[in-house]
């Protein structure tokens, strides 16, 4: 539930490091923003020497929201951060790589050149998550690396391998 | 940006120390108690420990009495798995990943299987299939003269396609061009509507679902580099004279 005032962080490397929203894109006077929905934002805080700086008014794509996304089989992701990918007017991203976990949703809402920025990793931190994995359902949400408990193989024939400690 | 994202390497690695030691104790039948600490740190204890209590074993033992609980128990547990440690120790030099990799063949356990298996003949079927649609797009890209076109086999790298596309044209018209050729082809022979971009743009997208298809201007295709990115894929050979990178 992305709203003018909220603060994001940016999951790419376009130069930008916090946002905050000031107008959600789509019909008049709407009221919050979720993933796969285009914000106007200010750059609140930016890295040092890059095209973007403080204060310039971006276009950014919601990637992860700390309030939960549902899809219609049942599955519920919420992430820990509210974050965003900045954008030009085309669509374009600014940064060339993008970090930390995609929904997959954002494919279906044409956002495919993000997803074929994002990184694809598949260290998973218990067994309900290589079962999100393997059934498809969840991607790369909620994975907390320094507290892994078991790695995850794929024999690619669709038996899944862990090493339990 | 980069302290604010999830992948820190260190993390990583840590991560896979810690589960690495568990997992070594445990097929060392020693009586497990988890260890965090770093694996450099703990592998110099033990080794210390271990030439201790292996030089030393008979008049030392009444000494352990006087060590810690935990101490006590790491040097029992070490003098108990004495082979299993001496190959331990020798694959820490290794590539931590293809000692994972024989661990898992090894010692992995099945937790799950996924019930809508294809057989592997169904899935190579598809695999023709997309690589020949991914082909014959290359083909018409190259008949409308775009340059450095790559195919990529991305399959074993994400889940959510076969088949990358990229090629490069110099102009908008010009990726107008490929795009909409591009399209007639697909709707014409194989009967599949691209979603992605509908105007010509810097980075063209057409999403065809197993085959996505990238069309860059030469700074764009510069500047995100997918090929570097997809670095691991395998590339494809075409069947066609290629044109090679446009340079100035």
């Amino acid at each position: 539930m992305i709203q003018p005032q909220t603060h994001l962080n940016v999951a790419d490397n376009s130069g930008a490091r916090k946002l905050m929203c000031i107008r959600i894109i789509g019909a008049s006077n709407r009221r919050y923003a979720y993933i796969g929905d285009v914000i106007v934002a200010v750059i609140k805080e930016a890295v040092p020497n890059t095209t973007l700086e403080r204060s310039e008014v971006i276009r950014a794509v919601i990637v992860r929201t700390c309030k939960e996304l549902k899809r219609k089989n049942g599955m519920i992701i919420r992430y820990d951060d509210n974050a965003a990918v900045v954008i030009d007017q085309e669509g374009n991203p600014k940064g060339t790589r993008i970090f930390g976990a995609i929904a997959r949703e954002l494919r279906q809402l044409n956002f495919t050149k993000i997803v074929s920025l994002a990184p694809e990793v598949r260290f998973l931190d218990n067994e309900d998550m290589i079962l999100g994995y393997a059934l498809e359902r969840i991607r790369r949400s909620f994975i907390r690396y320094t507290t892994r408990r078991s790695k995850l193989k794929s024999t690619g024939s669709g038996d899944f391998l862990v090493l339990r400690r | 940006m980069l302290t604010s994202t999830p992948l820190s390497v260190t993390g990583v690695d840590a991560g896979v120390a810690a589960t690495f030691c568990g997992e070594l104790r445990q097929l060392a039948q020693a009586q497990f108690k988890p260890c965090l600490r770093p694996r450099k740190f703990f592998s110099c204890t033990c080794r210390k420990d271990h030439h201790l209590q292996q030089h030393r074993r008979f008049w030392k033992i009444p000494s352990i009495k006087s060590l810690n609980y935990h101490a006590r128990n790491l040097l029992l547990s070490f003098s108990f798995s004495k082979e299993a440690e001496d190959s331990f120790f020798s694959d820490v030099s290794e590539d931590t990943d293809d000692m994972y990799d024989d661990l898992l063949d090894k010692y992995g356990e099945v937790v799950f299987s996924r019930k809508d298996q294809k057989p592997s003949s169904a899935e190579l079927d598809d695999d023709a299939e997309s690589l020949s649609f991914a082909v014959e797009i290359a083909r018409v890209a190259s008949e409308v003269k775009a340059a450095d076109i790559r195919v990529l086999f991305v399959k074993p790298l994400v889940y959510w396609a076969r088949f990358f596309i990229i090629a490069t044209a110099f102009s908008r018209p010009q990726i107008d061009a490929i795009g909409s050729k591009i399209r007639d082809l697909a709707e014409k022979k194989y009967g599949r509507v691209p979603s992605g971009d509908s105007k010509p743009n810097s980075w063209t997208l057409l999403d065809y679902g197993d085959v996505v298809v990238h069309i860059f201007l030469p700074p764009q295709r510069a500047f995100y580099n997918l090929e570097e990115f997809y670095g691991n894929a395998t590339s494809i050979e075409l069947p066609f004279e290629n044109q090679p990178p446009f340079r100035n």
